[in-house]
């Protein structure tokens, strides 16, 4: 990327550029149980998170700006889950959809279940529940795509991100009523 | 391969099927159940290879599908394999089990991967929840199921999940946390405290135990006695008008409820009584017979031990009831007594 991750934009190219890249986010899903389900229904009709510009399954992960972990990950599968994400160009976001993806979820005690995706990769916004509603997919596309309007384009291309955003805790819903299930509803 | 002889329509039953493996593997067949209708044939280690051989070359038997193969914990006793197989010429569905060799240290099993090709992954998977050794298996290394640096052996009973070690388990749920009166025992997570699933289930196992057993005991006996005594003609002669008597004892129900019991408790109490007196009256009949029956009937013998049998039975009831009815109310306590007492005479 040469200059952009020395010298900081201009505000209105900024502005432009970021607006630009947060309705274009090519999303690489890692479907990995039961909330891949609900990753599904977001992207169809209904919900359809196309019309706020992600674009779901993406080629490749190097063609994706976006990975959404949903579902169990497993300590079998995590290599493979960080070595994609390694594959992925910056500027790169992780979604950490459901319970399982954040800590563990249900699986916490299990002898084959990694206590969260974030323990592998840096994690940018956690969705809870069990499953999360696709309400609640939405709402952490959105709370992603504010936080890129607002981004320094260098410091994340030098690997410096900001905290995650936790919905329900930290950040408020913009849909009411958007995480369901067990493990964590609105505050 | 010449014709296959097994068809639908012939297919052998259970007991025809264990019949020709015991020919064909005398001890090494050592028992059988069919529980919920599947046909269990337990076989002895050393025969368990030469029993898989059997079931799929037998021309009458013909299980040409391996569908399954698992392990079992089998606590003290060490571990159990178990292999499902399927006929698709008989429809016929058995499983095979087998207790390995070595205990829980060193479990062993032969493997059947010559046999059925599919058993292949089944065992490889076995070894790695259970670590059971499957001799002449190709390659059981490395792992499938979990990660290749995996220590331990995650599906036996006394697998330490560390997680729980690390933090106990945040609610109640577990049935072995309530007290006798069904009450949540209510107890302070600390760290440490970690039940593992092998004593929450020998824990669980004992409540369940305590808390069904005398119900279960008694309904059943009830409903079971003529039938499984040998004397079951004589028995229902003897109170031949069963049908017609009420389902619970008018007299104890009338007491009852003169002494001001809820309706509900005086029905059960009554049917209880009823039942008691039933076995006695079936008793009295079944001495009757054993008496009036001369020498050379065979019957009358098996009718005198049966009686027998009800006797001891009823003592020990008798005793039970007093035991119970020392911590239950006086009602109670007069039921036995009166019971026991009508089963004395008897
Ligand atoms: S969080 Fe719940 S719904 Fe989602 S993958 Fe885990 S168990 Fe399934």
């Amino acid at each position: 990327m040469g200059l952009m991750d020395q010298v900081e934009l201009p505000q209105p190219v900024k502005y432009v550029f970021n607006w630009g890249r947060k309705y274009s986010l090519w999303c690489f899903n890692f479907g990995l149980a039961c909330c891949a389900i609900e990753f599904i229904a977001a992207s169809t009709s209904r919900h359809d998170f196309i019309r706020h510009g992600v674009i779901p399954f993406a080629h490749g992960p190097r063609q994706a700006d976006l990975l959404v972990v949903s579902g169990t990950l497993t300590d079998k599968m995590a290599p493979s889950v960080k070595r994609l994400y390694e594959e992925m160009p910056e500027p790169k976001y992780v979604i950490s959809f459901g319970s399982c993806a954040n800590c563990g979820g249900p699986y916490w005690d299990s002898y084959s279940v990694t206590k969260g995706v974030d323990q592998i990769i840096p994690v940018d916004v956690y969705v809870p529940g069990c499953p999360p509603r696709p309400e609640a997919l939405l709402d952490g596309i959105i709370a992603l795509q504010d936080r890129i309007q607002g981004e320094s384009l260098k410091d994340r291309i030098a690997g410096r991100r900001l905290d995650p955003i936790t919905l329900g805790a930290d950040a408020p819903l913009a849909i009411e009523g958007a995480t369901g299930g067990a493990s964590g509803g609105p505050t | 391969m010449t014709e296959v002889l097994a068809r639908r329509d012939r297919a052998l039953t259970p007991e025809e099927t264990e019949k020709l493996l015991r020919d064909r593997l005398g001890d090494g067949i050592t028992g059988s159940t069919v529980e919920f209708a599947t046909f269990t044939l337990h076989v002895a280690p050393g025969s368990w290879h030469a029993a898989a051989a059997l079931c799929r070359d037998e021309q009458l038997l013909a299980y040409d599908m391996f569908d399954n193969l698992l392990g079992v914990d089998a606590r003290e006793d060490g571990f159990d394999v178990v292999a499902v197989l399927y006929s698709t010429s008989t429809g016929n569905r058995i499983c095979l089990r087998t207790r390995c060799d070595g205990g829980r240290d060193n479990p062993v099993c032969d493997s059947i991967t010559d046999i059925y090709r599919g058993a292949d992954w089944m065992e490889r998977e076995t070894w790695d929840m259970f670590g059971i050794e499957f001799v002449g298996h190709p390659g059981l290394e490395p792992r499938i199921l979990t990660v290749e640096n995996f220590e331990g052996w995650p599906l036996r009973k006394d697998f330490h999940l560390t997680s729980r070690v690390a933090k106990p388990w945040p609610g109640v749920a577990e049935p072995a946390e309530l007290d006798e009166d069904g009450q949540v025992i209510e107890r302070v997570p600390k760290i440490g405290d970690a039940p593992g699933p092998y004593d929450l289930d020998k824990a669980m196992a004992a409540q369940a135990k305590a808390i069904n057993a005398p119900e279960v005991d008694e309904l059943e006996e009830g409903a079971d006695e003529p039938e499984s005594s040998g004397s079951a003609d004589d028995g229902s002669d003897g109170d031949g008008s069963a049908e017609a008597e009420p389902e619970f004892d008018q007299e104890t129900f009338d007491r009852l409820i003169a002494e001001g019991k809820s309706e509900r408790i005086a029905r059960s109490k009554a049917k209880a009584a009823l039942i008691k007196k039933k076995r006695a009256a079936a008793a009295a009949g079944d001495a009757a017979a054993g008496a009036d029956a001369g020498d050379d009937d065979p019957a009358a013998a098996a009718a005198a031990k049966a009686d027998e049998r009800r006797k001891a039975q009823a003592e020990a009831r008798a005793k039970k009831a007093a035991e119970r009815a020392a911590d239950d109310d006086e009602d109670a306590a007069n039921d036995a007594g009166d019971s026991a007492a009508q089963e004395g005479d008897a």
